[in-house]
């Protein structure tokens, strides 16, 4: 399957290729249920607007029909409309030094019902509530101001401590999120979802499942050739950041398992014969994923992505067995929030990065700059300087903004994909 | 020399006081930002010195840091890596914006001049498990500044050094007061230079120079005072030259809301049995930063601000890449626009472009 772009009159680039059939199941699944959100505020339930990693187990407790912000700006990407948005938040005041991402679903909150394309329009509710936080940016933490401003909603704010201690938070950190976390949960019991502590943990404990399936993939993609292409290892990871039942997302990840598994079994790879694997880092151009299938005609596939984990369990999935404990279901997210690799500060995504080149037998990094991302650019250099030092891996770093097509350069993107891929050929060569 | 040439001369050689402080074999704790509590490296016997940036184009550290992170960051790293801070004995950071977040892991990869270390403070305001936690991380940090300076912090000694900073505070509070005056006795660039000098000196030292100053000031009065009273608000302003624009334009800046004069001390610690708690709530009960929450207290403290000093215009100054401040601008500007004409300007912390900045604050100002 393959995605048009939908947009009469919108330049149009190349989709991305889905290898696996389950891939195009939880492409669809996730546009039905942001249409199904639709059919909640009919039947006059509240809808909570949330940041794009809030834990999503706090949701399924209470039963909240939830619009993850950051969500959106991947699926309009995908349909290369996201800047019209961004463009609508522009008119608004915002700077365009504000994250794509923030200003693409600024200007869907704050835009009028005329201005939503049809795609929007089929999955846009207005917020009754919104739960803002700092994580994993603190640019986070006031995107919402204004949409809460517009709806007059009533707002909560999860802070987030940032990670000074590695793979141990002290108690007293892991005290303070929970707290966080049941402040949200009393804020939504406020206004009518009611917490149900058993579907809690059922929750906590369907996650530890999600988790380990999502690992036991990520392991399968270790293996040569590659069994997944770019556009898999996106959509699969959607999955993570949204709010399906849980039981929904388990069945994907299964039949995902089972696909990647065969193909690993029959050593199928997204490429015939692989001679490079690469690794990207940032967010890829949603609008023009076919540009990370194009290096496949020098042989090279990435075979590992950041954004996977980026769209919300970018922790080390080695401890997952340990710290989701469904009777502690509160600490057990706290705990996993505050370890996330995404959590600043970046020692932890530093030496995870190291990893996992060695582990995916990477041969180049590619990181690209958002320059409006005030997470990522900061240390792409310490990523950059410790790959290379402990791996001898090069990685190259040029701008790319994957949200915004008004930004992008597709020559130059190639250009620079290609010189890479050609130095990294010739360097395999000598 | 007048006691505001004497405090440009502080600002302009800062070296001066380093040098004077480290004579007697003190320390000195580089710091940045307002939550980073002073009043503990004190206690310990040690200098707490804010580090500002300086307006040269940034060189090194634009191979380390990508060009879209804010400028006063790249500013300060550049700054370390030409060991122009090697005079510190550390550098404490706290969390209040992602740009900062990061310097400290990049500082600490790469700078291993001056140990660098960050406070982890929540960034939410008024809530008691965030006292709890902000505690802990302050007695952690606590104890790290009494292995630093090898003293012992006291209650007592903390309660002193609280008093000692309030008491500048309490000055510098006074001084900004006079502004609502008519003619206002200092102009803004100066009221800037009198707030940097006061955080960068020792305050045993600042606080009798700010009591006379306060009196030389008491009778005088600025020239070129009729022109519209503007308030200036923003993150961090470590260079009188912008405000200067504005006042070369015709503007009289009565107020500056920035990290580099009132963000500093326009709050004064509420009295409390522990010292420790006392500055746990100082730090969690004002909301100077835009990385606070919730917002209303800042929009209500900016609009009451204009009211007081008798504002006509307000210029709120951005960073670029300065996100916290960036995000709310918008906000702000519709909200404190219901009562007072604003103007957001971008700027570069290098200053450059101040001749299309001129034009946009000449208009403004014309306006009003």
């Amino acid at each position: 399957m393959t995605i048009e772009a939908t947009t009469p009159g919108k330049e149009t680039f190349t989709p991305g290729r889905f290898g696996l059939k389950a891939s195009e199941e939880i492409f669809m699944a996730t546009f039905a249920y942001y249409a199904g959100l639709k059919a909640a505020k009919e039947e006059g339930r509240p809808v909570i607007w949330a940041y794009g990693v809030t834990p999503r187990e706090i949701f399924h407790a209470v039963d909240a029909p939830v619009f993850y912000l950051e969500h959106v700006p991947f699926l309009l990407g995908f349909q290369q409309i996201g800047s019209h948005y961004m463009q609508i938040a522009e008119e608004h005041g915002f700077s365009k030094d504000v994250c794509t991402s923030h200003r693409c679903f600024i200007g869907c909150g704050l835009g009028s019902e005329q201005e939503r394309e049809p795609i929007l329009e089929g999955m846009f509710v207005e917020p009754d509530l919104i739960i803002a936080g700092n994580y994993p940016c603190m640019s986070e933490s006031k995107a919402f101001l204004c949409i809460a401003d517009r709806y007059d909603c009533p707002y909560y704010f999860i802070d987030t401590p940032i990670n000074t201690w590695g793979k141990d938070p002290p108690d007293y950190a892991i005290e303070y999120f929970e707290g966080q976390l049941k402040g949200a949960l009393d804020f939504m019991g406020e206004h009518g979802f009611n917490l149900d502590w058993d579907k809690l943990k059922e929750t906590v404990r369907l996650s530890k499942q999600i988790l380990l399936l999502f690992k036991e993939i990520d392991e399968l993609r270790k293996a040569i050739p590659a069994p997944m292409s770019s556009m898999d290892g996106l959509v699969t990871a959607l999955l993570l950041i949204q709010v399906l039942p849980p039981s929904t997302v388990i069945t994907l990840y299964e039949k995902v398992l089972k696909e990647v598994k065969e193909r690993v079994e029959k050593k199928e790879g997204a490429l015939e014969e692989e001679k490079l694997r690469l690794m990207f880092f940032g967010v890829p151009p949603t609008f023009n994923m076919g540009v990370l299938d194009s290096v496949e005609k020098y042989g090279a596939v990435f075979a590992k992505s950041l954004l996977e984990c980026a769209q919300g369990g970018m922790f080390d999935p080695s401890g997952i067995e340990s710290f989701m404990d469904p009777e502690k279901p509160l600490e057990s997210i706290a705990y996993r929030t505050l370890v996330d690799l995404i959590n600043p500060t970046s020692e932890a995504m530093v030496n995870y990065m190291v990893g996992a080149v060695k582990d995916f037998n990477i041969d180049g990094v590619v990181a690209v700059v958002k320059r409006s991302c005030g997470l990522i650019p900061p240390y792409l250099r310490q990523i950059k300087d410790a790959v290379y030092k402990e791996t001898g891996v090069p990685t190259t770093i040029f701008d790319l903004d994957g949200l915004d097509t008004r930004d992008y350069d597709d020559v130059t993107t190639r250009i620079n994909l290609e010189s890479f891929i050609e130095t990294l050929l010739a360097s395999k060569r000598r | 020399m007048g006691t505001i040439d004497i405090m440009r001369d502080i600002v302009e050689n800062p070296q001066r006081i380093i040098e004077d402080w480290k004579s007697d074999g003190k320390k000195v704790v580089g710091h940045r930002c307002l939550y980073v509590p002073e009043e503990i490296i004190h206690a310990a016997g040690m200098l707490p010195y804010p580090t500002f940036g300086t307006p040269e184009p940034i060189t090194k550290a634009d191979s380390y840091f990508q060009p879209c992170v804010c400028e006063f960051i790249r500013n300060l790293f550049d700054l370390g890596l030409d060991r122009k801070f090697d005079f510190l004995d550390s550098l404490i950071l706290c969390n209040t914006c992602d740009g900062v977040r990061h310097l400290k892991s990049m500082w600490s990869t790469y700078i291993d001049s001056v140990p660098c270390y960050i406070i982890n403070n929540p960034q939410k305001m008024y809530d008691e498990s965030g006292f709890k936690f902000y505690r802990h991380e302050l007695e952690m940090f606590k104890g790290m500044m009494e292995d630093l300076s090898g003293n012992k912090i006291t209650d007592e000694s903390l309660r002193k050094s609280i008093e000692l900073f309030d008491e500048t505070r309490r000055l510098l509070k006074e001084l900004y007061m006079l502004r609502k005056r008519d003619v206002p006795p200092i102009s803004g660039s100066e009221a800037l230079i009198v707030s940097m000098a006061s955080m960068l000196m020792p305050k045993e030292k600042a606080n009798p120079l700010l009591r006379q100053l306060i009196d030389e000031v008491k009778t005088r009065e600025i020239e070129n005072a009729d022109g519209p009273r503007i308030l200036i608000t923003g993150s961090i302003i470590d260079n009188p030259a912008l405000i200067q624009l504005v006042e070369d334009m015709g503007g009289v800046v009565v107020v500056d809301d920035l990290c580099s004069s009132m963000k500093y001390f326009w709050y004064e610690t509420k009295p409390n049995p522990d010292p420790m708690d006392a500055i746990v709530k100082f730090n969690l009960e004002r909301a100077v930063c835009a990385c606070m929450h919730p917002s209303q207290q800042r929009f209500d403290y900016l609009k009451e601000l204009a009211r007081e000093f008798k504002v006509d215009g307000i210029i709120y100054f951005l960073i670029k890449y300065c996100h916290t401040f960036t995000y709310e601008s918008p906000t702000y500007q519709e909200k404190l626009e219901e009562e007072t004409p604003t103007l957001t300007l971008e700027v570069d912390h290098s200053l450059s472009g101040l001749g299309q900045l001129r034009t946009r604050v000449q208009a403004f100002i014309e306006m009003l």
